[in-house]
């Protein structure tokens, strides 16, 4: 659908190859839209307070702050020197996978009308979804570092790693997020059970405690079966940890968020024609 | 490429639907958790009623023709405008649609309230596909159109209907379209940015594109579209020349809602109330020429209005009037029997009058006739129906030319 003049498009709703692929093209000539959309979200999320934008790094550290009053007595270890940079380090991970699964699942369901009106690539919603969680999360290494360096942690080189950490984790998230938002489209509870789905998911994986005080006959299910383990441990061990993370470590969480992603794309993209009949 | 092939192979049709059905699987029962879902398709007892919203339809629309679509709400008009923009495709059958399709979105879709005008441009101009520098080029064009001045950096929840409309359409219009697609939006805005939308669909036509227009002014179809289709739960009931299926539509439907009319205009009939009146109104009869109940009239034609009613003790001097206001709420016209010098006394018992209009000055619309009782003494009001009654002037068949404002004054012009 560019403008191109004359009568370059030819639709023919007959022929057509594989969903799956034709919406990867699309996607990319609806880029801009991408853009827009993300545009639009971080715009629109802070347009009415003071504060605007700084919002997006306030946020992390008030959430911080709230855990370590709460629970920084409890976890005291010599093993975790700055408790609020390990919990920021991971809750700045998780609430990333939580809002843009969230936002995935919503701007489809209650945004969706616009599908039932124009052609735009129905994965849209989910990819501005994952871009305005990528620029939140940019935003947030601001703060994440100034505490590092106030509560007296060194950088490290690893930091380069970062941003390969937070691909294979937003990758997971929309596979996570195309495969509930498809859900929600024909059950409208999924979106009211995900959020306690999400809190208790977040509760058992080790987002601001260390593994480590797991009782040893709980720890083998909650870190190996929990995806979320190994994304939130990928974007830890370079900034927290400052090192780079083994070959295992890599592979585990790049080739689950692979699969996760591949199977999301699917199901969404097989489904997507019918949901401008249920939205 | 194969795809130009077909677009230059000389076929003249830019618009074709072969066969073409939409089927909308309904689950019986609406199933909202998966609890029940699973069950349920244990049992194998999910059943789907489908629901045919179009029904083998074929139609093929040629290039710079512009296509009007008629019938009434659910008819299928909507799902059609969806297979051409390809929001949703065919369940059987075949759609090919050559070019570029921009679609007329109803007012706001896609617009967000918080977002200035400037920045909603460039937004709306990304769902219809196009990219950055298109719209860079495209945006001081978009803003003269759309006359916003200062507003286009104001948030959009500041601007009126008409203001928002305008952007829209400004923005879906500004590029030449293969396929303009217009559904009903042409009724928002004031009447000097319908003309001036109107003037812009003109030179879209004027340029050879095609237009696809969905409309519930028959004048608007008549006037601007060479064929038209007119679909009838989901089947094409009369496709030809636009003036020709305008008429059969209208023919159909003036009969219906003479039958709707004058069932509603019997609700007000006389029941009995459980509050004492000392005088009701009984029944309202609207009668033509030959005393039949009639609902459509047409300007000229002789009405007569029958009011029954019932006392239930005598009154001295009751006074009978009617209103007669225009669905909009303008008042026409208030005679009452009084005015008449008409004198009623009423014993206990049945009583009645007619108003008998010679010739209805009215031009086209819908009307309503409120009846009252009203006793002169102490200027009580006795028994009320307020816009109970309703006709319809319709002109369509009858020789009647004038059809500007509100009536005919019967006038006449003379040479000097």
């Amino acid at each position: 659908m560019k403008s191109q003049p004359g009568l370059s498009v030819v639709y023919d709703s007959t022929r057509r190859g594989s969903v799956v692929l034709e919406e990867l093209r699309e996607i990319f000539n609806y880029r801009y839209l991408i853009l827009q959309l993300v545009r639009r979200d971080i715009l629109t999320r802070y347009k009415r307070s003071f504060l605007g934008v700084a919002w997006t790094m306030l946020n992390p550290l008030g959430m911080m702050l709230v855990w370590t009053i709460a629970f920084s007595q409890f976890f005291r270890s010599d093993n975790l020197p700055s408790y609020p940079s390990f919990v920021l380090n991971g809750l700045l991970a998780w609430t990333f996978f939580s809002q843009t699964t969230t936002a995935a699942m919503v701007n489809l369901v209650w945004g969706g009308g616009l599908l039932n009106r124009i052609y735009i690539p129905r994965v849209s919603f989910a990819i501005a979804a994952m871009g305005t969680g990528l620029v939140n999360i940019g935003l947030s290494m601001v703060p994440l570092i100034g505490v590092m360096l106030v509560t007296g942690l060194s950088l490290h080189w690893s930091l380069f790693f970062v941003p390969i950490s937070i691909l294979i984790l937003a990758a997971f998230a929309l596979g996570v997020g195309l495969l509930i938002s498809t859900l929600a489209v024909y059950f409208p509870d999924v979106a009211e059970m995900y959020q306690i789905v999400l809190t208790a998911w977040m509760f058992l994986t080790p987002v601001m405690y260390p593994e480590t005080i797991l009782p040893d006959a709980y720890r083998l299910y909650i870190t190996m079966l929990n995806p979320m383990y190994h994304m939130v441990k990928l974007f830890r061990i370079p900034i927290y940890y400052g090192r780079l993370p083994t070959l295992i470590e890599l592979l585990v969480p790049l080739i689950i968020s692979l699969f996760v992603l591949t199977i999301g794309w699917w199901v969404f993209t097989k489904k997507s024609d019918e949901f401008a009949y249920r939205i | 490429m194969t795809d130009d092939s077909i677009a230059l192979s000389g076929n003249q049709s830019i618009i074709q639907l072969e066969n073409v059905s939409v089927k909308y699987r309904v689950p019986q029962e609406q199933i909202g958790t998966f609890k029940e879902y699973f069950i349920r398709v244990l049992e194998r007892k999910v059943k789907h009623r489908s629901f045919n919203a179009l029904n083998q339809v074929s139609l093929k629309i040629n290039r710079g023709e512009v296509f009007g679509l008629i019938g009434h709400n659910g008819a299928g008009k909507s799902t059609l405008l969806k297979l051409v923009a390809r929001v949703i495709r065919p369940t059987i059958g075949r759609v090919i649609v050559k070019g570029h399709v921009a679609p007329l979105l109803e007012v706001g879709a896609g617009f967000h309230p918080e977002l200035t005008g400037r920045e909603n441009i460039y937004l709306n101009g990304a769902m219809l596909g196009f990219s950055r520098e298109e719209m860079q080029e495209k945006f001081p064009r978009i803003v003269e159109f759309s006359e916003l001045g200062d507003f286009i950096d104001a948030p959009l929840r500041t601007y009126s209907t008409g203001m928002s409309a305008r952007l829209g359409f400004a923005v879906a219009t500004d590029s030449q379209p293969d396929i303009l697609i217009v559904d009903e939006i042409l009724s928002v805005g004031d009447e000097a940015f319908q003309h001036k939308s109107y003037e812009r669909i003109q030179a879209i036509k004027a340029q050879g594109a095609t237009i696809l227009l969905v409309s519930h002014s028959m004048n608007m179809i008549e006037s601007i579209c060479q064929r038209a289709a007119w679909l009838h739960r989901g089947q094409i009931l009369s496709m030809d020349n636009a003036k020709v299926v305008v008429d059969r539509y209208l023919g159909r439907v003036s009969d219906e809602e003479n039958r709707q009319l004058i069932e509603e205009s019997h609700r007000g009939d006389y029941q009995i109330n459980k509050e004492y009146k000392p005088i009701e109104i009984r029944q309202v009869r609207i009668l033509n020429n030959q005393s039949q109940e009639q609902q459509i009239f047409h300007t000229g034609e002789g009405m007569l209005v029958q009011i029954e009613y019932v006392a239930h003790e005598a009154i001295d001097s009751l006074e009978v009037g009617i209103a007669i206001h225009r669905q909009d709420g303008v008042h026409i016209s208030g005679p009452n029997t009084a005015f008449d010098g008409l004198d009623i006394k009423m014993q206990p018992g049945v009583g009645g009058v007619n108003y008998i209009i010679p010739s209805i000055p009215l031009m086209e619309g819908l009307y309503q006739i409120t009846v009252a009782l009203v006793n002169r003494e102490g200027n009580k009001m006795l028994d009320y129906h307020d816009h109970f009654y309703t006709f319809r002037v319709n002109n369509r068949g009858h020789n009647v030319n004038e059809c500007y404002g509100l009536m005919t004054l019967n006038g006449e012009w003379q040479l000097l």
